[in-house]
């Protein structure tokens, strides 16, 4: 092409655009296939705990009409969870006409909106073949086109096979469309590998670490309640026994779904995991009060105050207040 | 002229911003004075008093946006409620710039042979034909 280009008379003004156009384009070939067209590797412990082909078969399909695979995507996700929604009802709830698109927080927050939990999963193929395997479907974000000229795009993955390679979505017009993996991760690499799973409160994704799953359950608590997130919460505390954020969220929960019993043992069960927790004694002290416990309660107010940080002040002031009475 | 009136204005505007954001400072603790799980996950993230004030003025400002992004107002405050503290900062800040998952492509020619190409090369998907 280079030779092409100096054969033409150099007064002809329309070789150089053409001849420019070439050379940006030759350069952008070597920039793509240097920087990113490496197969996604799994790791083998993914690859020896989930099943060799997966295909959610259950998961309903509609086609997006112009512009909305976001709208279509959250109502394939939401309907296999059961909730009663459809595409024309969600448009108006997370569609943006102005960005002739749907963006990434409004996704999850129509989610909430439906009573599900979004949970992001972790941006690695293992996180996404291992939710599959669990009978999530995984709602994922994708730049179809390259960085420069974004076509971004919501599919839903619903199956895999490890053996030819490839996944299986639900994506634009097309039921159960098969990608390789490496056209599929590279599309999904560009938008960070942003993916997530809509769950009834109670379930949790088969992948997600304690600290993602409790801001993600709090989250939905700030919008649906304490009582919608009771169960996650109960969820949450029997996956990580050891996690005493967890507990403390789960007191707090059924503190207000007035439980007080069950607040005091999941208070109890958070200073147990970490005794340097100071909102747990705390409120541990306030719930006992309220049950009239006031010895075991001046005991656990007084843990509290003795605990250096942001709610000591707190804490003395309930230590003293109790004490008066 | 103007800088005397700058030198004169200035204060009062820092003082009266200052003051309008008190109450939003200065949230009452709830009854019975338990530290709500929110609470405590935003001080585990040590997230500073400044931070939760822009978070508040956050949703507002999504709101305006929404509204002039074509989003129907019957439905912006539903939207906005729905949103995390950090999802509101988030879309507050950029909005204009965040990724919409929209699927169609503008192309221009020039575009659409290196898409064509890359497509053939497995690195992009917009194509339904290549495969």
């Amino acid at each position: 092409m280079i030779d092409c280009l100096e054969r033409q008379p150099t007064s002809d003004r329309n070789a150089r655009p053409a001849g420019v156009l070439a050379l940006v384009l030759m350069l952008l070939m070597l920039l793509m296939l240097a920087g990113c067209a490496s197969a996604p590797r799994l790791d083998d412990t993914t690859r020896a705990a989930v099943a060799p082909r997966v295909l959610l078969d259950d998961v309903p399909f509609h086609g997006q009409r112009d512009y909305q695979c976001g709208p279509a995507s959250l109502a394939m996700a939401l309907q296999h969870d059961g909730v009663e929604t459809d595409v024309d009802s969600l448009i108006p709830q997370v569609f943006t006409p102005g960005r002739e698109g749907s963006v990434q927080p409004e996704m999850l927050a129509t989610v909430r909106r439906q009573g599900r939990i979004p949970f992001v999963i972790e941006g690695r193929l293992d996180a996404l073949l291992t939710e599959i395997d669990a009978g999530h479907p995984v709602v994922v974000m994708q730049n179809l086109s390259l960085p420069a000229w974004p076509v971004w795009h919501y599919a839903v993955a619903i199956g895999y096979d490890l053996e030819a390679r490839e996944m299986i979505l639900h994506s634009g017009m097309e039921a159960q469309r098969v990608e390789s993996f490496r056209p599929f991760d590279a599309t999904w690499a560009r938008s960070d590998r942003w993916a997530f799973v809509a769950l009834s409160p109670g379930e949790l994704p088969a992948t997600i670490s304690p600290q993602a799953a409790l801001q993600a359950i709090g989250d939905f608590e700030g919008v649906r309640g304490a009582e919608a997130a009771l169960p996650a919460w109960e969820a949450l505390s029997s996956r990580f026994p050891d996690h005493a954020m967890a507990h403390f969220a789960l007191g707090n929960a059924r503190h207000t779904a007035a439980d007080l019993e069950g607040a005091i043992s999941a208070f109890r069960d958070a200073v147990a995991a970490d005794a340097s927790l100071a909102p747990a004694w705390l409120n541990l002290g306030l719930a006992l009060e309220s049950a009239e416990h006031r010895a075991e309660a001046l005991e656990a107010l007084e843990r509290a105050a003795a605990l250096p940080g942001r709610w000591q002040e707190r804490s003395r002031e309930a230590l003293e207040r109790v004490r008066k009475e | 002229m103007m800088k005397k009136i700058c030198r004169f204005l200035s204060p009062l505007l820092i003082a009266a911003l200052v003051l309008g954001s008190l109450p939003v400072a200065a949230a009452p603790a709830p009854a019975g004075g338990m530290i709500t799980t929110q609470d405590a996950l935003s001080a585990e993230r040590a997230q500073s008093d400044r931070e939760r004030i822009h978070a508040v003025l956050a949703r507002d400002d999504v709101r305006d946006q929404l509204v002039a992004q074509g989003v129907d107002p019957a439905e912006v405050e539903a939207r906005v409620a729905a949103l995390s503290d950090a999802e509101a900062a988030q879309m507050a800040e950029r909005l204009d710039q965040m990724p919409a998952g929209a699927s169609v492509v503008g192309a221009l020619f020039a575009v659409f042979v290196i898409l064509l190409v890359t497509d053939i090369l497995g690195l992009t998907n917009v194509f339904p034909f290549t495969r």
